[in-house]
């Protein structure tokens, strides 16, 4: 009777190893993704990083519901999606200071070229509804299905919000031409 | 394709594979031009996306949950919890022990030597069993009895669960006492000593056979321990 308990144990440790194996293959594939779109939909590096954490966590406690690993990244976005919003729940007062604060300086997403940092500050000048579709489609890669299943959208509401997305990045910088324009004149 | 719809699409979807919007591209260069300068700023907006990421965040998410994992499993059980565990181990433990290792076996071993048991096989068997009789049925077990353990009421076959056994009733000073000889191999889980409502078990390695003893008097059991000890040869 015993042989047979050390053998379940020694079954039971495979399958945690196996589960910490695809946990970590999840963690390399998609942390630095997940990380940049918490970052443009936190724009605070502290909290961005902890919702990440509390994501992975939530990712490894129901990894066992993740079956299909082609659906691993829409399935991180909506888990990390539900921690922002929870945050929002537990902390309403922090987050307003810290969005003040956030939207002021493009320098929370490192130093870059001078064109990346213009990029930027125009980007997290975006209202969210544009933004966040906007960052599903060029960072995550989601089509505008997906975004739309994301969002809990219809799919010409989407891409509706891209267009004005893009419409307002290309008005903005075409804004700083002309004023870098008028400097020069 | 007019127009405005075409720079919709593409505003919204640069990398469109709609088939009309690439044949409006291949009509039309300005319209080409257009969507290669929308593609070429999706391009800049994904650089300037790609924000570095925190050293070494990788393994912090790796270790974090590592670490989570641990304390939640320290959490989860709380001392009580701890406490109930360690009893009912010890409550399992000491029934193993006491009853036996195979608690099977001490279970068969008592449906052996309850009284109405007992009764049928002194009444299939006769009054007294000849050591001559023993023998032949201790073949089996490459033993011999050749020295005195008392007067042999019944000596039967019994399969103690799946485990042949030699099962005889012995006449004591006050009762009645069973003696089972099995083979080591079958029973090596068996307790050395046993017991249960009222009765006393005891169970020793003879050569290659043991020798289990019942009875509901201590003194009894050990008496015929050391009889048997110096009566059965394997």
């Amino acid at each position: 009777m015993f042989s047979r308990n050390k053998n379940q144990n020694s079954s039971v440790s495979i399958d945690m190893m196996k589960k910490q194996k695809r946990y970590e293959a999840l963690v390399k594939a998609f942390h630095a993704d997940l990380f940049r779109y918490a970052m443009w939909l936190i724009k605070d590096k502290a909290i961005a990083e902890d919702v990440v954490q509390e994501t992975f966590l939530r990712a490894w406690k129901s990894l066992d519901s993740l079956k299909d690993e082609a659906a691993a990244k829409s399935w991180l976005i909506t888990i990390l999606r539900r921690e922002n919003a929870r945050r929002f729940e537990r902390k309403q007062f922090d987050l307003v200071d810290i969005d003040d604060v956030a939207v002021a300086d493009p320098h929370i997403f490192g130093d870059v070229a001078l064109e990346h940092r213009e990029l930027r500050r125009i980007m997290s000048n975006l209202s969210e509804e544009y933004r966040e579709p906007l960052m599903m489609q060029i960072l995550m890669g989601f089509s505008g299905d997906e975004i739309a299943e994301q969002l809990n959208l219809n799919k010409n509401t989407v891409m509706t919000r891209l267009f004005r997305a893009r419409n307002q990045i290309k008005e903005a910088l075409l804004g700083e031409e002309l004023k870098g324009e008028q400097v020069n004149g | 394709m007019d127009e405005l719809s075409f720079r919709r699409t593409i505003y919204a979807e640069p990398n469109t594979t709609d088939p009309d919007i690439i044949q409006a591209a291949k009509d039309d260069p300005a319209k080409q031009v257009f969507w290669d300068e929308v593609k070429a700023m999706d391009a800049q907006l994904a650089q300037a996306m790609s924000i570095p990421v925190p050293e070494n965040f990788a393994d912090k998410l790796i270790l974090r949950q590592g670490m989570d994992e641990f304390s939640q499993k320290r959490q989860k059980r709380p001392w009580y919890i701890a406490l109930a565990a360690s009893v009912a181990m010890v409550v399992g433990v000491s029934y193993v022990t006491l009853f036996a290792g195979n608690n099977g076996l001490a279970n068969d071993i008592y449906a052996h030597i309850n009284h109405e048991y007992m009764n049928k096989e002194i009444a299939m068997t006769g009054q007294h069993v000849s050591q001559n009789v023993i023998n032949e049925k201790m073949a089996t077990f490459n033993g011999v009895l050749s020295g005195e353990i008392g007067d042999v009421l019944s000596a039967n076959y019994c399969y103690l669960g799946t485990i042949k056994s030699l099962h005889m009733i012995i006449k004591g000073k006050t009762g009645l006492i069973n003696l089972f000889v099995v083979d080591n191999n079958n029973s090596k889980e068996l307790k050395e000593d046993f017991s249960t409502n009222g009765l006393v078990g005891t169970s020793f390695l003879l050569q290659s056979a043991k020798i289990i003893i019942v009875g509901d008097d201590k003194e009894q059991v050990s008496h015929l321990q050391t009889a048997a000890q110096s009566a059965f040869r394997f």
